[in-house]
């Protein structure tokens, strides 16, 4: 019943024969009825099969990615946490940033007690000692005074938009976090910093005249709860080891972090508005990559 | 500076229906398994396998997966999903227009009915070159056969397809008339 081309109709139709043999197939199909026929057949399976739609709710795209994402990172209980923002939640999370100030300040003293009893801390000529280049044999001898105080609790201020991107030169290592901070805990907030600058970026984004942005906000929301943990964590980290410009950045981050977390699931656009040009204002997303990238160079 | 976990996202969002559809063609409907199974797959790519492959690769690395989580669900007795389905389907809610959704629905049994006559490895070929637009040699390569079986799966899956339907319309017009 099948003319012997049959086959090659079904390479045909796929685009998967040579030039030369195409032609020679196409010649045939003008004289062989069979041929025409099975071709139309084929292509007719085809539009059935790859007009199949899969019975795929909207609402279970999101939820699946969510509970992907979320996954790795925590078992049943930590996801259940993280979404229902409990008291337990907050316990849990207090227990874990003690323990780790605890840990990271036994971890960093034993340095610091011989980096003072040393008159020249770190000799490497391309670590900027901040906030005080000039000035680095002074520190074991003369007493703290508010000038050369290198290690404040807190931030004096808030830095301005850039000011960090001005202190790192392209050729010079920046910061300080090498001789004061452990590798873990640079690493953490390396990481840190480009989720957080991965949420800023999806969050600013966010259409609000789509009518699936709730979903959308829905899912930056639970991210920036994840986030919110770990930026205490690490801002009091970086206090306690008076990383100031890591703290300050960190301190920055954090009023934003709660107030997506804390968005409704149906925003309005003003409020989204407002955080949105928060965000531009203290022009928070570039400081997000330029410090994750120089923490990351820092580990390198 | 686009992040693993971003990367991932986009994915997710471009790739995940059509490997839904995939599996629910391969399992012969049952959607939910079909979402299930998808899931799985880009879990097992998430914890596994993301990161580590060459680009591109990952897209033929799921179907491959999904397609051995599917074929564990054959080995599998058929009976509980069938029934978990039916249930799911009754609790459905009803469509908007009821008589749009019965045709398509016909249509989509229809197409699923006739798929599963054919044994799975013609069926996997055939969907992934009519649905996924994937050439013979990245068939080849999802299934792990060369690109001359590829071929020869796909026309005899065709043509076995072809001569049921053919038998199809003859039975409806000999009802009709």
């Amino acid at each position: 019943m099948n003319c012997g081309f049959t086959e090659k109709i079904s390479s045909l139709i796929d685009g998967e024969l040579s030039p030369a043999e195409a032609r020679e197939v196409e010649r045939h199909l003008l004289g062989c009825a069979q041929c025409k026929e099975a071709r139309a057949d084929f292509l007719n399976l085809r539009s059935q099969i790859s007009g199949f739609e899969a019975s795929l709710p909207g609402e279970v795209q999101n939820r699946e990615l969510a509970k992907i994402l979320n996954k790795p990172a925590a078992s049943g209980a930590r996801l259940r946490l993280s979404w229902n923002w409990g008291y337990g939640a907050v316990a849990l999370a207090s227990i874990a940033i003690v323990a780790l100030i605890i840990g990271l300040s036994f971890y960093q003293r034993p340095p610091e007690e011989v980096a003072s009893k040393s008159p020249v801390p770190v000799p490497s000529p391309t670590v900027a000692p901040s906030p005080e280049p000039d000035t680095p044999q002074q520190k074991p001898e003369t007493p703290p005074s508010k000038e050369s105080a290198p290690k404040p609790r807190r931030p004096a201020r808030e830095p301005k938009p850039g000011e960090q991107f001005a202190r790192i030169p392209e050729n010079v290592q920046p910061v300080v976090p090498e001789r004061t901070r452990s590798a873990d805990a640079q690493t953490m907030t390396a990481l840190h910093f480009e989720r957080a600058e991965t949420l800023l970026r999806a969050f600013r984004n966010v259409r609000l005249e789509d009518p699936d942005s709730a979903s959308e906000v829905r899912y930056e929301r639970t991210r920036a709860k994840q986030l919110i943990y770990q930026n205490m964590m690490l801002r009091r980290e970086a206090d306690t080891s008076g990383d100031v410009q890591i703290a300050s950045l960190l301190d920055s981050l954090e009023p934003i972090l709660l107030d997506i977390a804390n968005l409704p699931d149906k925003p309005d656009d003003d409020t989204v508005r407002v955080i949105r040009e928060r965000v531009e204002r203290k022009n928070i997303v570039a400081l997000l990559q330029v410090n994750s990238t120089a923490l990351a160079r820092a580990l390198d | 500076m686009a992040s693993q976990d971003d990367e991932f996202t986009m994915l997710f969002q471009d790739f995940y229906p059509s490997l839904c559809r995939f599996l629910e063609c391969l399992l012969g409907g049952r959607a939910p398994l079909a979402q299930d199974l998808a899931q799985e797959s880009f879990l097992q790519l998430h914890r596994t396998a993301w990161g580590t492959l060459p680009p591109g690769e990952a897209r033929f690395w799921l179907y491959r997966v999904a397609r051995n989580l599917a074929i564990n669900e054959f080995r599998k007795s058929h009976t509980r999903y069938r029934l978990f389905d039916r249930v799911v389907e009754a609790m459905r809610p009803a469509a908007r227009n009821p008589e749009q959704e019965y045709e398509t629905r016909e249509r989509k049994e229809l197409v699923l009915e006739m798929l599963q006559t054919l044994p799975e490895d013609q069926r996997t070929a055939l969907l992934l070159r009519e649905q996924e637009q994937l050439s013979y040699r990245e068939i080849g390569q999802v299934l792990n056969i060369s690109e001359s079986k590829v071929k020869v799966d796909i026309f005899r899956a065709r043509a076995a397809l072809r001569e049921r339907w053919s038998k199809k319309v003859k039975v409806a017009s000999v009802g009709v008339s």
